[in-house]
């Protein structure tokens, strides 16, 4: 009795594969596209920081202070100076022509101004739309405009008989300094693709299952024991630990991403993660029975997916109901999970939740299965 | 069978209206699915700036400074100290396990050094790997910094004997100040969800092109669609009514999602709403025709939509929304710009955002009309070759 259902559960492992390695289709989508992806997606953010963007000056002022200012926005690495000009709607016209990405109004009678001792503001349009370089562009000018501000400030102190050090605590009493943990350098590939990893192994892997099951469902041989439709999900995830393993550990080295935090755990994240996914392919391929329109439906739900996964946009800000949705998509507690295994480095113990879930997930589609097993035989 | 029938527009729309009624999910994947998954997009920024982010404190000092900074941290909008620590071990626990996004720490003697008159500092350690999160959090917890900063600078001079008004001229002589050039609330509901809807609704309407004109191939009924011998202006007449239902129905999805994100939100666009809806209805025609494309020159459907994959999926990472083209590897930017919706994306923000002139959005949808043409033309040719070839048809 117990061999016969070990038979069994090997036959249905080894047909899978033998099913995935004789049609092209799902062939394509379980092995080929993983690779593909795992170099197409880091691909723009290669560059990971944003700087030198094109910005322009707009100086009214043209005396030394403004000047001076002009010398400090050229140096700094944030910004690529491209022209200065006295006229606003130059500067307008070049930015909606995309010449530039933002630039800064020097206003008239600035230096006079400072002089007098009255305080004066330094416009700075950024591109809203764009806050990568709206950031860049505020933050450059900043940099310059507060390098000159506080000289200006030092002079005076000095003037007023302080000392250079003293001059300097005073005018800033208290400061921050950041400290940038897990990705250090703060690069935005580092920061977006180790999430977008596992949702594309998540893609594939429901894609893959899905096809699968709909090519069976048209040769009639969808039905199976429970028995082999563990076999099922146990054929399909060993292609999936394959795909995982290039993410976790090629992929994330080739690119230099923050990586191997805790590499045990990742292991066994994968462990829950690759079966959970391909579990629920399964049912997905059951409840469409129709090879091309799984593949049609899983194409456009990435997107959504991957913003409920708390990454991109803080699930604290999404609306409670969602809060609790995004707990029934396995890429959610995929990605918060191995981001702090592989990235951040957390034990076992502060992730164990996720795991849960994903082992939950993983056992309601198993039984799930095995009764549509049951009920098809009947 | 004979080839004299020559399908044309209106039989051929008939015919993929009755296909539609005959198969709900096919009607789903044009109607009310795309109407579905925007909705769902708003829903999810709806919220808009996200408030009270969790962060930590690791308090050293335990000094009346210290104790303002958190004060005023926890009232900050878009902070909440959620947990306290007694040592760095507590701390470095609780960002690896990632349930605060920040810790903020006051070292130990703080308010001494604030004494003395020499400069204090206040570490921010923050959780770089979530990109927004800290970038929200670096704000907030500088702006509280810098206000407790100039409250002391403010005091210490006005002991010095400077009148109040002098000295807050005096500590920051020029300043920078963002000007919103544009509407620029910085209101992420408005940004996200503006050019996310679009790249979601490109994917389906590629989707649906692929899958109109794949699904005769795959079930071998293009003879029944086109007849056996059709001529190729006849084919693309065919093709128009075929693909008609699948641009009125997401067509009208994005324009809904467009009017009611700029009309009914609490702000106006900037520019034309008019052209943006023109551009939409251009870039709608131009994804649905590259799908029917894609369909034609592999013959499978099954091609076609893996292709539709490929191009439309990674759209939006490429689009330059998110990470800007400037930063992109030179031939990661030609890529971006061989995609419809990095021109479509730039369209929409400089008519709904930026407020540009029309003369500068007068391009891309015509640009995108013409490929529509040759898209279209293309297909239709490729249809007629392979109507007359019925062995070819049926490819998985």
């Amino acid at each position: 009795m117990r061999t016969t259902a070990r038979t069994r559960l090997l036959a249905a492992w080894a047909a899978t594969l033998r099913a995935v390695l004789r049609d092209k289709g799902v062939l394509l989508v379980l092995m080929v596209a993983p690779v593909i992806y795992g170099f197409f997606y880091p691909w723009p953010y290669s560059g990971e920081a944003v700087t030198r963007v094109p910005v322009a000056l707009v100086d009214q002022d043209d005396s030394a202070l403004s000047r001076q200012i002009g010398r400090f926005a050229a140096a700094n690495p944030r910004l690529a100076l491209q022209f200065v000009t006295p006229d606003e709607r130059q500067a307008r016209q070049a930015l909606w022509q995309g010449r530039i990405e933002g630039y800064a109004v020097l206003p008239r009678e600035l230096k006079r101004d400072v002089l007098r001792g009255e305080a004066v503001v330094v416009p700075v349009a950024g591109n809203g739309a764009y806050a990568l370089l709206n950031k860049a562009v505020l933050t450059g000018f900043a940099e310059a405009v507060g390098t000159v501000s506080a000289g200006v400030e030092i002079r005076r102190l000095q003037a007023g008989g302080m000392g250079t050090a003293q001059a300097m605590a005073s005018r800033s009493p208290l400061n921050v300094r950041l400290l940038a943990l897990f990705n250090p350098t703060e690069g935005y590939g580092s920061y977006v693709v180790p999430a977008v990893a596992l949702l594309i192994l998540q893609q594939t892997l429901l894609m893959g299952a899905a096809m699968l099951v709909g090519g069976w469902a048209e040769q009639d041989e969808l039905r199976a024991t429970p028995t082999a439709w563990l076999g099922r999900v146990a054929g399909l995830s060993c292609i999936g630990l394959a795909s995982g393993a290039f993410y976790f550990g090629w992929v994330f080295f080739l690119q230099e991403y923050p990586r191997g935090g805790n590499l045990p755990g990742a292991l066994l994240l994968l462990a829950l993660y690759v079966p959970a996914v391909c579990a629920l392919g399964l049912l997905v391929g059951c409840w469409v029975r129709d090879r091309e329109r799984a593949l049609m439906v899983l194409l456009f739900t990435a997107l959504p997916m991957f913003f409920l996964a708390g990454v991109p946009w803080p699930a604290e800000a999404m609306p409670a109901p969602l809060q609790l949705l995004r707990w029934l998509i396995p890429s959610t507690l995929g990605i918060q999970a191995s981001l702090r295994l592989n990235q951040m480095g957390a034990s076992l113990a502060q992730v164990w939740i996720y795991l849960a879930a994903l082992g939950v997930q993983l056992a309601i589609s198993l039984l799930l299965l095995s009764l549509l097993a049951r009920l098809r035989k009947a | 069978m004979p080839a004299s029938r020559q399908p044309g527009f209106a039989s051929s729309l008939r015919r993929e209206w009755a296909r539609l009624l005959a198969r709900p999910w096919d009607l789903a994947l044009i109607t009310w699915l795309p109407l579905a998954t925007a909705a769902l997009l708003w829903w999810i920024f709806s919220a808009g700036l996200p408030e009270r982010l969790p962060i930590g404190v690791l308090d050293q000092d335990q000094s009346a400074p210290s104790r303002q900074v958190v004060r005023w941290l926890d009232a900050a909008p878009g902070l909440r100290v959620l947990e306290r620590y007694a040592d760095e071990g507590q701390a470095a626990n609780a960002l690896v396990g990632g349930h605060v996004h920040a810790v903020v720490q006051l070292p130990r003697g703080l308010a001494a050094e604030l004494k003395r008159g020499r400069a204090g500092e206040v570490l921010l350690l923050h959780n770089a790997q979530l990109g927004t999160h800290s970038g929200l959090v670096q704000r907030d917890v500088r702006s509280v910094v810098g206000t407790v900063s100039a409250g002391i600078e403010l005091t210490a001079r006005n002991k010095r004997g400077e009148p109040m008004a002098r000295a807050r001229a005096g500590f920051e002589p020029i300043r920078t100040a963002l000007v919103s050039l544009f509407n620029t609330a910085t209101n992420y509901e408005q940004f996200l969800t503006l050019s996310l809807i679009p790249a979601v609704l490109h994917i389906m309407a590629v989707a649906a092109g692929a899958w109109a004109v794949g699904c005769e191939l795959r079930d071998r009924s293009l003879g029944q669609w086109l007849g056996t011998g059709p001529g190729r202006r006849a084919s693309v007449a065919a093709l128009l009514g075929k693909l008609l239902p699948s641009w009125l129905g997401i067509g009208a999805v994005g324009s809904a999602a467009l009017a009611w994100l700029s009309l009914a939100r609490g702000w106006q666009p900037a520019g034309s709403l008019a052209w943006t809806l023109v551009a939409w209805l251009a870039f709608a025609a131009l994804s649905i025709a590259l799908g029917a494309f894609l369909a034609a020159l592999t013959r499978s459907l099954r091609m076609a939509l893996s292709a539709t994959g490929f191009i439309t999926a990674p759209a939006f990472a490429f689009g330059g929304m998110g990470f800007p083209l400037v930063a992109m590897p030179a031939l990661a930017r030609a890529w971006a710009l061989a995609l419809p919706y990095t021109h479509y994306a730039r369209t929409q923000t400089e008519q709904l955002i930026m407020g540009a002139p029309l003369a500068y959005s007068l391009a891309p949808p015509l640009w995108m009309l013409l490929a529509t043409t040759l898209l279209l033309g293309a297909s239709g040719a490729l249809l007629a070759g392979t109507a007359r070839r019925p062995e070819t048809w049926g490819a998985r």
